[in-house]
């Protein structure tokens, strides 16, 4: 008989791995004194939970997956940030605004290339930087035709959301990348 | 490095807390707060307390990442107040770095509860980590040691090299200078038509008209020639005859030599990359993308290259030409020479204002080759999914995209070339149209100069064209090489990170005896795979590992065979440490067969004989026999001479991992590691396998990797990792005997299954 509870407990939890819960209105996130978020759901009480987005770059709010602190179980999804109560939507905001540190671009000032790399000079949301990217490795990531993510030598992610939204001068600096 | 120490402000602003220089052991930079914005700070720790500065920025604050220039900003780098938290390292349990998306966080247990401690971007996370790891050692009853400072010396050392442009200059050059012999050739042929060309215009202008034709009997008798006017006009013929002579034995040495020189250059270049490339590290391949290396080979070499020999020799001749010609030019007659050279600045403004824009243009070309290319591979190595979910039309559609792009950016480089070639055409013309009528006008009104010096200046004008163009773009393409050079060098000098030690401990006769202590490793950095592995294998036992996918036993086999270096612990074979060892005897002694096969273009024999030139026919066929792969051998139509990789026959997964047991069989190692060898055949086979493996295992360390349980049946001992720790130890029996055991379960849920297969 104790053969067959094996079996179903595997299956219970291959169903469970299988499954996917999604996070609604209900689910309580609170802010920690430490820092963290604690979640309340589903009668259980998870006292740190990381946050993940599953298209963190077509649809970065909705989608998000709650994951348990180690990352190696997920507690649920959350479908539609803008579906949760306001608080929460601040709460989790917060730390995915963290965790997904990217500045965006939203001038250039300069832009030099010399001996394989390329120094940039800009203005983003964060204030204004200067950073450099390794040339030869694929630094520069085009998410769309106007849509850029560039990695700096220590993998720093920097955007630019839209490069028509750039002054003519600032895309011809940029014109090496596109 | 200046500003990873801490600054004066921070340490009176810590002088508050207690803390100062002298009691200071670690500390590291770090760059955010909570918020997520930029801020100035740092985490200090000493005996018994961990203190984090931070110091909110102003908006106008400049933030500095790794290699951006800071030279000229004068800034105040401390604008405000620094905030301190301070806590007590006997609190302290459980931190731990977190690495997400562009930022860090360093969190831990304080007094019960888990808490943030300091946020920070990729920028110092080596500083970091070092911290880290230094202060969980100490946590876990270590001591707490101050830092070194050599690595980071090291790293400044190398970083100064790469950016020294002239070292790279010269040591691209000794390349070239390896070939002193052609390249003196090659330096006279080009003076010898440099000689020529300015020699020419003066034989067909100022002698041929002036002086033969108008019957100078001066000018002739000083070569004895007076009054013999035909006999003249036959010796210039003859001189001009010769003249291009000369020039063509000049310029088919030149081509000759340049080829020969060229091609062993690059040859040179490349197989010094691709030598230095087969030593490094698994771990760069692993970075890099194929493809990028790949053109670092092939067409890198290949632009240094040119720049040495088709550039660098031209800049003299092309300068010495601008500089004769002129002065001849002036000495014949000055004002013309005024007149004659009035519109060249024209010709050089236009090339020095068209071409950046024709680069930009080829470079966005490139790319967007680049693109097609990758997408064309993409879609030809894929075409069996594309084909399988009918995809072929929406492939078609994107693939149309790239392709639209190259085709833009192509006419866009024809547009501008045309445009660029008539205008420059066009401006040439008007100057030599000018140059004659100017000229016409003095031969006809001031007599200052006659018809031969009027048609030696326009071929002078003329000639001035190649070189002054040359110069136009010798410069990129200078940089170009540069950049080139510096690519092919960045692997030339790039250590790698497996290094045999000087003197390396020779291993004769393996024993084969394996020893794994408090061995932590990751890929990268702050994100281990294994921690705190510790196991003992004895010669000639069999070791089983047990664990789900992704809980790190591939890399912990990996490590026995040194493809990786442990980030902490040691790894010994036979007592002595695996980084101390020759890499040719681990490599003997460690035989790996591995979940992804790798075939080698070539036959299926020498596929087997892979690393083991010397093995007899009869070896082979026994080695094959063994891994049961010489009944599917026999059935290929050239037996053991079949063709098979990239451009032969292909194989099925199961065949080829038969031929990766035989290759391991057959290179009869002390140490055998067998990771998901049977993996993808069937279940006969690998009984059959598993028979063979029988008697190959006898006498030899084997570590056996394996998701079917039975495969391990055999096994002296097992082992369960789970989330980068050994969890369960001991014979299958005793493992079994755990109950609720990870092992157990497992077990009991194979062979459940296999009953329920058996009642179908």
């Amino acid at each position: 008989m104790s053969e067959n509870n094996t079996i179903n407990m595997y299956e219970k939890k291959a169903e469970e791995m299988t499954a996917t819960h999604m996070i609604t209105a209900e689910a309580v996130f609170e802010k920690t004194e430490g820092g963290f978020l604690s979640l309340e759901y589903d009668g259980k009480h998870y006292d740190r939970i990381k946050v993940v987005r599953l298209f963190p770059f077509s649809d970065a709010n909705r989608y998000i997956s709650v994951r348990e602190h180690d990352g190696n179980s997920e507690i649920g999804i959350i479908e539609d940030l803008g579906q949760m109560s306001e608080k929460t939507q601040k709460l989790i905001e917060h730390q995915l605004n963290l965790c997904y540190f990217t500045p965006v671009i939203s001038k250039i000032f300069k832009i030099k290339d010399e001996y394989g790399y390329a120094y940039f000079h800009v203005m983003t949301d964060k204030g204004e930087c200067k950073f450099a990217i390794n040339m030869g490795s694929n630094a520069v990531t085009k998410l769309s035709d106007t849509r850029l993510i560039i990695n700096d030598v220590d993998e720093n992610r920097f955007e630019i959301r839209d490069v028509d939204k750039l002054s003519m001068k600032e895309r011809r600096m940029l014109d090496l990348f596109l | 490095m200046n500003e990873e120490k801490l600054t004066s402000k921070v340490l009176t602003r810590l002088n508050e807390f207690n803390i100062t220089n002298t009691n200071i052991l670690l500390s590291s930079p770090i760059d955010l707060s909570f918020d997520g914005n930029y801020v100035k700070g740092y985490v200090v720790i000493t005996k018994d307390k961990l203190a984090v500065c931070t110091m909110v920025l102003p908006t106008n604050t400049i933030n500095y990442f790794r290699g951006a220039d800071k030279g000229e900003d004068l800034v105040d780098n401390e604008p405000g107040d620094y905030d301190v938290a301070v806590y007590d390292i006997d609190k302290l349990a459980h931190v731990r770095l977190d690495a997400f998306i562009g930022s860090n966080i360093f969190c831990g247990e304080y007094d019960g509860e888990f808490i943030n401690i300091a946020a920070f971007t990729n920028r110092y996370q080596q500083d970091m980590n070092v911290l880290y790891r230094k202060l969980k050692s100490f946590l876990h009853g270590g001591e707490l040691v101050a830092e070194e400072e050599t690595e980071s010396e090291e790293e400044e050392q190398a970083e100064e090299t790469k950016k020294n442009k002239r070292s790279i200059f010269m040591r691209t050059l000794r390349y070239f200078l390896r070939y002193r012999l052609e390249v003196i050739v090659l330096m006279v042929t080009y003076l010898v038509s440099g000689v020529i060309n300015i020699v020419w215009p003066y034989l067909v202008g100022k002698v041929l008209f002036d002086h033969v034709l108008e019957k100078d009997d001066a000018f002739l008798s000083r070569f004895n020639l007076a009054g013999q006017f035909m006999l003249a006009l036959l010796v210039v013929a003859v001189l001009m005859i010769l003249a291009r002579v000369i020039q063509s034995v000049s310029n088919y040495l030149q081509i000759f030599v340049m080829a020969k020189v060229s091609s062993r250059m690059s040859h040179d270049i490349r197989t010094d990359v691709f030598d230095r490339m087969s030593k490094l590290s698994l771990n760069f391949f692993v970075n890099k993308q194929t493809g990028g290396l790949m053109t670092r080979v092939l067409s890198d070499s290949d632009r240094v290259r040119e720049f040495f020999i088709d550039g660098l020799p031209m800049i003299f001749v092309h300068a010495i030409t601008i500089i004769v010609t002129f002065t001849v030019m002036y000495r014949l007659n000055w004002k013309m020479a005024l007149i004659a050279c009035i519109l060249l600045p024209l010709l050089v403004f236009m090339t020095v204002k068209l071409r950046p824009g024709l680069w930009t243009l080829s470079g966005k070309r490139h790319r967007a080759e680049k693109a097609v290319t990758g997408r064309a591979n993409d879609n030809l190595t894929g075409a069996r999914v594309v084909k399988a979910f009918g995809q072929q039309d929406n492939e078609i559609e994107r693939f149309r995209h790239p392709s639209n792009n190259l085709k833009e950016a192509e006419i866009n480089i024809v547009k501008l070339r045309n445009r660029f070639a008539i205008l420059y055409n066009m401006v040439m013309e008007v100057s030599s149209i000018w140059i004659w009528l100017v000229g016409v006008f003095f031969v006809l009104n001031t007599h200052e100069i006659e018809l031969g010096v009027l048609i030696t200046f326009v071929g002078y004008v003329m000639q001035l064209n190649g070189p002054m163009n040359f110069f136009s773009w010798i410069f990129r393409m200078w940089s170009d090489s540069i950049n080139s050079a510096e690519r092919l060098f960045e692997i030339i000098d790039a250590i790698p990170e497996i290094q045999e030690k000087e003197d390396p401990v020779r291993l004769t006769e393996p024993k084969g005896e394996i020893e794994i202590s408090n061995v932590t490793f990751g890929y990268k950095v702050g994100r281990p795979v294994l921690k705190d592995i510790n196991i003992k294998v004895k010669e000639g036992e069999m070791l089983g590992i047990v664990g789900r996918s992704g809980a790190g036993k591939s890399t912990l086999v990996n490590l026995i065979s040194r493809l990786y270096d442990v980030n902490e612990g040691s790894i010994k074979i036979d007592g002595t440490d695996v980084k101390d060892l020759a890499l040719k005897d681990l490599r003997r002694n460690v035989a790996m067969v591995s979940q992804d096969t790798y075939i080698f273009m070539g036959s299926v024999a020498k596929n087997i004989a892979y690393g083991n030139e010397n093995a007899t026919r009869a070896d082979i066929i026994r080695a094959a026999k063994l891994a049961s792969a010489h009944e599917f051998i026999c059935k290929l139509p050239d037996g053991y001479d079949t063709i098979i990789g990239a451009s032969g026959k292909d194989l099925s997964g199961g065949e080829k991992q038969r031929l990766s047991i035989a290759r391991a069989i057959l290179a009869d190692p002390k140490i055998l590691i067998l990771d998901e060898a049977t993996a993808s055949v069937d279940t006969q086979t690998e009984k059959a396998i598993q028979h063979s493996l029988k008697a190959l295992v006898k006498g030899r360390t084997t570590l056996s990797i394996a998701h079917r349980l039975s495969t391990l049946r055999d096994a002296d001992r097992l082992i369960v990792i789970d989330g980068g720790r050994i969890v369960e130890e001991g014979t299958e029996e005793e493992l079994n005997a755990i109950e609720n055991g990870i092992y157990h379960n497992l077990l009991e849920l194979q062979n459940k299954s296999m009953a329920l297969n058996m009642d179908f």
